[in-house]
Order: structure tokens, then sequence, then C-alpha cells
């Protein structure tokens, strides 16, 4: 009975984890990046200077540059820069939005220091990675359904996994290399299990983000059927007051930033709001910037009056049940996390990303084996090759391709964020050709180096179309575009060691069984 | 968050010592009974004092995240080290160890 409940639970986790896999290496690839998505968006805009000034002195900026340009208009939008987002944002909305609708708004970025507008080239950055990584680059809701739906896969994975593996103890330490498909299997296991918090929290926390739409009849039942009222209780918005239609004068904001840290014992903020800017009857809405602590806080705000600078409300403490939700969500954004924290996650989401990729090799090493002695492979486990070829190393090649496109494409190409975008997709596709026309082996060994010479030359491309060289970055110490080529070296080196790897032992392969073969000759002689 | 990590690592070094198959692959021989619950109870107790050493650093909250994240680490970069480089993963347990009482000066 006990075994046959364990054979079960390991036929759930072959299959299961072979239909979702491919996906889920995407996803999980794409949201480790997505760690970064800042820093990557820095990289891919490095014209947008970084300046470690103060909150002060870049909102009294962002006053007088929307007081010239957007004097008459009824709302303000001000993001303030941070240690990791250099640009501070401002958009302005001149006539007001219908209720339930965005309004349209003008957006400008400008440099905190100077006050002049930036222009930053056009991209997607590195909220492309963060995007796809729930949204698949499908139109809405398929993509967040099919992600769900992958991160339900996943736990169920994981939980069979954890019942499959008999020895979890006794192999806890245990990783052993050169020894073929042990090896593999070893270190499936290793990162599973040594990692295993991480993606128990990742997974399910992933599930409880999008529990509004994956379990919606709690809310239904509770508010007849209204969900729009259940988001209205849940997040109660800032209603803009009316125009008085008296001008006034709007008092100085960067004053009003010391006594919203006072509110908040220390908090941070992250947005302002300034409704009827010039008005008598203006107000000044801060929100806190939530990456100071874990428990995610989903609009913790106070409203300041605009001329007078009086304090007019705070929203209240929020309840227990929005407390573990916003921890969850914390947990699994990681904006509270600082830079070493933040590689701590990256190497997490890695290890789990080669969790996958370690889980795809094995299926179909186990059963390579027994076809090892005929010249051609059945049509299933061939597929099963090339996707696994393209969905790990030709998802490489397309990330590459997604930075070499940042930096070749023409900076005033029209449509150029499509095009970046387009040619991870092409890239992707071709990868796709390239390994159904090659052997498995030798897909696997050109796509790996091609994976290992676009990012090891990323440092030398970065250096010769943009003035923003590792030269320059590191003497700035511009930390985040200086770190973003110095991974992509450090990941070159790897990647083309892998490739290495991979041709030697595929040699070594070839040798043993040139010398099996005159045996088995003389044995049939004899 | 330095000092939890030198912990974690000597705390998971000691529990792996513990068990039989890897005291033979790093020190040679099976080790004796009184040692083995010697290197356990070390093991589970430096596993203790570097949540201790988290917590008291950063709070609950934020604490107890860099306490799961080092101990992820801190296990990956043993089991990944020991196969390849078994003497050079014991010397950085020794290491940590020794380093770990300035790393709680510094601290504190």
């Amino acid at each position: 009975m006990k075994e046959g409940f364990r054979q079960a639970m390991a036929w759930l986790h072959t299959w299961a984890g072979l239909i979702f896999g491919w996906l889920l290496f995407a996803i999980f690839l794409t949201g480790t990046l997505a760690y970064f998505k800042d820093e990557i968006s820095h990289w891919m805009q490095p014209e947008i200077p970084a300046r470690s000034v103060t909150s002060e002195a870049s909102l009294t900026v962002a006053q007088n540059y929307l007081q010239q340009h957007a004097g008459g208009a009824s709302r303000w939008l001000i993001d303030l820069p941070d240690a990791r987002e250099p640009g501070l944002s401002v958009r302005w909305q001149q006539t007001p939005a219908k209720r339930g609708e965005r309004g349209q708004f003008t957006e400008k970025l400008l440099d905190p220091q100077t006050g002049a507008e930036v222009q930053g080239r056009a991209t997607t950055g590195g909220e492309f990675f963060y995007r796809f990584h729930f949204q698949l680059q499908m139109p809405y809701p398929w993509g967040r359904w099919l992600s769900t739906i992958a991160a339900m896969v996943m736990f169920v994975a994981l939980i069979s996994g954890i019942i499959t593996h008999k020895k979890i103890f006794k192999d806890f330490f245990t990783f052993r290399p050169r020894k073929g498909q042990r090896s593999w299997l070893d270190g499936h296991n290793a990162v599973g299990v040594l990692v295993l918090p991480f993606h128990l929290m990742i997974t399910y926390s992933s599930l409880v983000i999008f529990m509004s739409m994956v379990m919606p009849a709690s809310i239904l039942a509770a508010y007849n059927g209204d969900a729009r009222a259940f988001y209205d209780e849940v997040f109660p918005a800032s209603t803009a007051p009316e125009r008085a239609d008296k001008p006034a004068q709007l008092a100085p904001l960067a004053p009003l930033l010391e006594k919203a840290r006072e509110q908040w014992s220390g908090g941070r903020v992250g947005r302002l709001t300034v409704n009827n800017p010039g008005d008598a009857n203006a107000s000044v809405v801060l929100v806190r910037d939530g990456a100071d602590r874990v428990v995610h806080d989903f609009g913790s705000a106070v409203t300041f009056n605009g001329v007078t600078g009086q304090l007019l409300g705070t929203t209240p403490e929020q309840s227990l049940p929005r407390a573990i939700a916003g921890s969850f969500y914390g947990l699994h954004m990681g904006h509270f996390a600082g830079p070493v924290l933040r590689w701590l996650y990256f190497i997490c989401g890695l290890a789990g990303t080669a969790m996958i990729g370690t889980g795809l090799v094995i299926w179909l090493g186990k059963r390579q084996l027994k076809h090892a002695k005929s010249a051609v492979m059945p049509f299933e486990l061939r597929l099963v090759e090339v996707l696994n070829i393209a969905s790990m190393s030709g998802l490489m090649v397309a990330v590459a391709a997604f930075f070499w496109a940042n930096r070749v494409l023409p900076v005033d190409m029209a449509g150029r964020a499509d095009w970046e975008v387009n040619s991870f997709f092409i890239v992707w596709g071709l990868s796709v050709l390239h390994a159904m026309v090659r052997r498995g082996r030798t897909a696997w060994i050109e796509q790996l180096a091609l994976v290992a010479l676009l990012f090891g030359a990323m440092p030398l491309l970065n250096a010769m179309t943009t003035p923003y060289h590792l030269g320059v970055t590191l003497a700035q110490g511009d930390w985040a575009m200086a770190g973003f080529d110095l991974t992509c070296l450090g990941s070159g080196v790897f990647f083309a060691w892998a490739a290495w790897k991979m041709q030697r032992s595929g040699q070594a392969r070839i040798v043993i069984r040139q010398r099996a073969q005159p045996i088995t000759l003389e044995r049939e002689a004899n | 968050m330095l000092l939890s990590l030198l912990l974690c690592y000597g705390g998971f070094t000691a529990l792996c010592l513990s068990m039989d198959r890897h005291h033979a692959e790093l020190l040679g021989g099976k080790p004796t009974t009184r040692r083995r619950r010697l290197l356990k109870l070390g093991g589970w107790l430096l596993l203790v004092l570097s949540l201790w050493a988290a917590v008291s650093s950063t709070g609950w909250g934020l604490g107890l995240v860099e306490w799961c994240a080092v101990l992820m680490l801190s296990a990956l970069l043993l089991v990944l080290l020991m196969p390849y480089r078994p003497r050079l993963a014991l010397s950085i347990a020794a290491l940590s160890l020794l380093v770990s009482p300035v790393a709680a000066f510094a601290q504190y």
C-alpha cells in the first residue's frame, strides 16, 4: 500500500513535471531576472543618470518643473527616485478623469539634480521579464491563468517530489558529480531539498497573489456578486476634492516628507499625488514606499492640505488578513531586500530554475538509455529533446538577444521597444528550428557556445555602443551598470564551461563506445 | 547577516560530519558514537545561534527571511564544494567558526 502510494506520486511528479516543465523553466528564469528589474532597466536606459540627491531636493526640483509646465493641471503625480530607480518621474493630468476610468497623463523624466528633462531610449527594460513572468506575453487574462495553473502544477510537483524522494535526510548533503544520470538526479535532489523553503514560499505566495482570480467564490458570495464593491472596500481610493476655483499658492512640498516620515516612524515616501495644484482646495497625498518592510502594505498614505500644509488624514493600520496576504506578496516580490539579500533571492531563483532544468534532463536521459543502441530515437523522445534544448539554452540565447537588441537597434527607430521584444521571440523561435535540424548534443553545444559568446561579449558591446563602459561605471561607483556588465561576463564564462564540458563528455562517450565495440565483435566471433 | 552566515555554514558542516558516510569521505574512518553525538549537538546549536544572530540584528520579520536565505545558501555552498574541494570546504568551516567571534564583536 505504502509503495503503491509512493509510485503513484512518482508518476504524478514525472508527468506533471514534464508537461509544465518547459513553461515553468521560462517562468522561473524570467522571474529570477525580474529581481533585478530596476537594475536591468537602468542598463537598458543608460541615458538616465544615477544621482545621489535627497528626496527633498528632488521633490523641490519636481515641484518647480511642474509649476512651470503644468500649473493649471488638475492632478500631478510625482514618483521619487530611490537607490534602485534613478529617474525622477513626473506626470500630470489636464482634466479630471471620469469615475472608474484612468485619466490621460503626460509623463516626463527629470534629472533629479538639474531638473532638466531626460530622454531615455524607448525600451521595456526589466519590466519585460517581470511582465512575461506572469502574463507570458498573452492577452489578458489568459497569460495570468496559464501561469497560475503552472504555479499550481509546480506546487503539486513539489509535494509529490518530496513524497517520492525516499531519503531526504540521509542524502541531505549528497552530490556525486561525474557519474552521469546519478549526478543529474543528485543535483536535482540537492537543489530541490536545500532550497525547498524558497520553492514552497515562492509557489504558494504566487497562488496567494492571484487568489481573487483563482477563487473568486468567497468574494462574490459576500458581496452579492459585485466584486467591485469588494475592491472599493479593500483599497479605499483617495477621492479628489472639488475645485474651489479660487487661486492659492501651493505650499512647498519638501517639508511634508519629514512630516510623513514621523507618521510612519521613518518609512520612506514613494509617490506623491497633488490634487488641484494652485487652487484653494489643493490636497497632497503621500504614499509610502513599500520597500522598507517585509510585509507589503497596499497603499499606506497620509493626506495634507496643499495650501496650509495641515494634516488631513491617514489610512488606517492594515488588518491581520491583509497583513498576511501582504507578507506573502512582500516575500514573493522581495522589494524590501537590500543588495546582499537581493543576490540571495537571485541565487535561490537560479536554483529553482536549475531544479526544473535538471528534472527535464533526467526525464529524457532515463528513456534515452533504452534506445542508446538504436540509431534513431522514437518521435516522442526526439520531441522532448528539441523542446528541452529550445526551452533551456534557446531561452538563454533569446535573453541575450534581447539585451543585444537594446544596444544594436538605432536609438531613434520607430517602435523600438516593440522590436526589442520581437527580437527576443524571433531568436527563441530560431532556436527551436536549430534544435530540430541539428542532433541533440551538437545542438546543445552550439547553443550554449552562442549564449557564452553573446553574454561574454556584452561588456564589450556596451563599451562600443555607449560611453558607459566598465572603466567609467566602476570609477563612478554606478554598481547597477557595472554589476550588469560583470554578471554578463560571469555568465558568459559559466556557459562556455558548460559547452566545453558537454563536448568533452560527448567525446568520452564515443571513445567508450569504440572501445566497447571490438569486445562485442570478438565475442560474436568466438 | 555575516555572523549568521558563518554560524550556519559551521553548523551544517558539523551536521554533515556527524553522518558516517561524509565523515569517512572528509576525515577518513567512522566517527565514534560520542563524537557523532557531539557533532550533531554542536551543529544544531550553531544553527540555533545563527537564527538568534539574524533575528537580534534586524528583528523578527527581516531576520527570519535573512536566516532562511543564509540557511539555504550555506547548505548549497557546502554541498557543491564538498565533492570538488573537500579540504577547502572543511577549512572554510573552521575559518568561519574562528572568525565568527570577530563578526559578533563587530555586530554589537
